[in-house]
């Protein structure tokens, strides 16, 4: 299956006529996001950054991506190869929370339909059964280890009805 | 004084690792630390929920403090990724009176209110505040053990929530491991992510990372790599398995957990230390460890 995300891979031949005000306004918006234009594209995020050598656009093209009102980020690998290190974030000299935006981004890359299907399924997973893995009885015993306490699967229901986690809709 | 928590474990550890839980109720035995199970928790959410919602992550990962809180105690886990996850919720919950608001009306329909009187705290945070206590019951020295520690990345970062160690020079838990007569060598990528929360979007990448790690864990002149997190030792002890570099040769190494390390050095029962459950061959290290 083709990926249906990071589709955006350079910005070669690129044309940006233009620049949404509005969305550099949201991402500020984020958790985190509060000192998003203040970055000066030092670059030492993606120096620090695991994936910079793995992915199409790195964590500095993305936060000029922000700061412009490029909603093309959303379509950028570096969204969802972000291993959530936090090294950029440790790092920053303008102290910009920069893997928490990266959260925010992927939320909102979501609501849209972009993101790896792992993610999709891992929400139905969670709504389902209240966990993210299965426990596995093996060994348990022989390690005198008493039983798996059980995790509370009628309210996490509550709470992900409460929260819309399922429906999750763009709001535009 | 008896240390007492909830032990919040996680998905992961039941799911795949035995043999931290086991070491870690081994080592808290030992050391006088009460570990009360935690009932009734929910999910984490950990990065996972994070990256598609945050208001039902900050929701769920708020329930299970609340819950501790209601009955008075503090939260340990020995993963970094509920740590991670609790902590920062933790940290968002008491800072922003907006997000705590809009939390603490979700967790009305539960019956809960977050008020942030609960302590999260690692596993590890424990037993280096016990540092006196541990040296003095190392009764089998791991001489010839050269660990190349991997911290992961919660552990640490960011600081100003973990609050731990230095998150550029962390020593900490090499002090803890250095303890047992072991050696914790210096390594490039030691700080570096294991890559594991990149299984869900990407293996291939995830793989190509802890390709990088083993190398020069192995190059740096490691004998075994040790963790304080599942979701890290899914990387070093599962997706590594197989694993060669450029010119064939295996890039796997013995993956210990720290507690089974602290373990072993206090002369704990082997087979409660869940040793026969690493998946990559001890054999290289089995004489130092008494196995």
């Amino acid at each position: 299956m083709a990926d249906t995300w990071g589709d955006f891979k350079s910005f070669e031949g690129k044309k940006f006529e233009t620049f949404d005000s509005e969305f550099t306004k949201q991402t500020s918006e984020l958790i985190g996001g509060q000192d998003l234009t203040a970055c000066f594209q030092c670059a030492k995020c993606s120096a620090g950054c695991p994936v910079s050598d793995k992915v199409n656009i790195q964590i500095h093209e993305v936060m000029r991506m922000l700061l412009f009102g490029m909603k093309e980020v959303l379509d950028t690998d570096m969204v969802w190869l972000c291993t959530t290190c936090y090294t950029c974030q440790e790092r920053c000299p303008q102290g910009i929370d920069i893997t928490d935006i990266l959260f925010g981004l992927k939320n909102i890359a979501f609501t849209k339909g972009k993101s790896p299907q792992g993610y999709v399924t891992a929400r139905q997973g969670l709504y389902d059964t209240g966990r993210l893995y299965a426990p596995t009885d093996w060994e348990r015993e022989d390690m005198e280890l008493g039983d798996v306490p059980e995790f509370n699967v009628e309210d996490t229901k509550k709470i992900l009805d409460k929260t819309g986690l399922m429906k999750l809709k763009e709001d535009e | 004084m008896t240390q007492s928590y909830e032990v919040f474990l996680g998905c992961a550890i039941p799911n795949r690792f035995n043999n931290y839980e086991s070491s870690m109720r081994l080592v808290s035995k030992e050391l006088g630390i009460e570990l009360i199970d935690f009932d009734g928790a929910s999910c984490c959410g950990t990065v996972v929920l994070k990256s598609i919602d945050e208001t039902s992550w900050l929701s769920m990962s708020g329930r299970n403090i609340a819950l501790a809180e209601s009955r008075g105690h503090d939260i340990v886990t020995p993963c970094n990724g509920c740590f991670g996850s609790l902590k920062d919720t933790d940290h968002i919950l008491h800072d922003s009176e907006e997000h705590r608001t809009q939390v603490n009306k979700i967790l009305a329909e539960v019956g809960l209110e977050y008020k942030g009187k609960s302590r999260v705290r690692h596993f590890v945070e424990v037993l280096y505040e016990m540092k006196d206590e541990i040296k003095e019951k190392i009764v089998t020295p791991l001489d010839g053990l050269k660990i190349a520690f991997h911290p992961g990345c919660h552990l640490l970062r960011p600081s100003k929530v973990a609050g731990f160690d230095d998150p550029e020079l962390p020593r900490k838990v090499d002090e803890l491991l250095e303890l047992t007569g072991a050696q914790s060598i210096p390594w490039n990528y030691k700080l570096r992510c294991c890559g594991s929360p990149l299984l869900i979007a990407s293996e291939d990448v995830a793989t190509e990372i802890i390709r990088e790690k083993n190398q020069d864990a192995r190059d740096a002149g490691a004998n075994c790599v040790v963790t304080n997190c599942p979701a890290c030792h899914t990387q070093f002890d599962v997706q590594v398995l197989g694993l060669k570099d450029d010119e064939g040769k295996s890039l796997e190494l013995p993956a210990l957990f720290v507690t089974q390390v602290l373990g072993a050095a206090m002369g704990l029962d082997r087979e409660q230390l869940g040793f026969e459950l690493n998946r990559v061959s001890l054999d290289p290290i089995s004489e130092i460890l008494g196995l």
